[in-house]
């Protein structure tokens, strides 16, 4: 087995491993003011944990395999005196990141968005349609290069990726294993 | 292309969106005869121009709002949420 990091324009990766946490709470609530990131927007946080406001009220947490545990504690530790939902999806979702310069040629002919930089810059986050699939998109770039996360239910995460590496294959879509620094964890 | 703007998420193309009827009052069913219970469920008025309507966006932010639109021309003027919504967002 070759150990080459690929070099292409256009990758595609399994993130499923990666820890996804769903949280609903109210957008102006005690929990919605300490997670602090608005609907629409991503950040990630001092422990590596990229808190994505996927909806209104709603938040999608990613973070390294395993750490579902430590994440659900420390958003419960929010004594928040308003309803609170929050549940580990991790077997319940599919993630792929795909990176590159020539996403912003792929993604076009899979989801109707902008993914121009001044609609959807580096942070950005949103819920559409990708390949007829109900898909959160989360821009989340790294070392330089443009990435977009891409979240939906577990039973379409197989369809999607083949969608994408179908859409990409005019572009070298090159498929790359999961990696720890795919969660952009700190070292 | 028909682009409706939903309150949370812009414009987006409206197969994202699911059509869920005129909006009108919903009488109390405790006070209300057979027969505006009947007209409350079944008959639309189905305007050739401006009618305000809900939509769900399906494969957005997962949401009911209210839109006017004038159904000759699609054009749509204004957008809301409901109006419980807003309050438990004050």
């Amino acid at each position: 087995m070759s150990a080459r990091r690929s070099l292409a324009n256009l990758r595609i990766a399994d993130c499923t491993p990666l820890t996804k946490v769903f949280v609903q709470a109210f957008e102006k609530g005690m929990l919605a003011r300490d997670l602090g990131v608005e609907f629409g927007r991503a950040v990630r946080d001092e422990n590596g944990t990229l808190r994505i406001g996927s909806g209104p009220g709603e938040w999608l947490l990613l973070a390294p395999p395993g750490s579902a545990p430590e994440v659900v504690e420390r958003v419960e530790a929010v004594r928040a005196e308003e309803p609170v939902s929050v549940v580990d999806v991790t077997h319940g979702r599919a993630l792929v990141r795909i990176s590159g310069a020539k996403t912003v040629d792929l993604l076009p002919k899979v989801c109707g968005i902008d993914m121009s930089d001044s609609i959807t810059p580096d942070g950005a986050a949103f819920r559409s349609s990708v390949a007829k699939v109900l898909t959160d998109v989360v821009r989340d770039d790294g070392e330089g290069t443009r990435s977009y996360l891409l979240h939906c239910e577990r039973s379409f995460g197989q369809y999607l990726f083949d969608a994408l590496l179908d859409a990409g294959e005019e572009f070298g879509i090159e498929i790359e294993g999961f990696a720890s620094n795919n969660s952009r964890s700190p070292e | 292309m028909i682009l409706l703007p939903c309150p949370h998420c812009g414009p987006r193309n409206a197969s994202e969106f699911r059509y869920a009827g005129e909006a009108s009052t919903r009488p109390d069913p405790n006070a209300t005869t057979p027969e505006e219970w009947r007209a409350y469920l079944y008959i639309k008025n189905n305007p050739a121009g401006w009618t305000t309507e809900k939509w769900f966006h399906r494969t957005g932010c997962r949401r009911y709002f209210t839109a006017e639109r004038h159904t000759v021309t699609n054009e749509v003027r204004e957008t809301r949420l409901p109006a419980a919504r807003l309050e438990s967002n004050s």
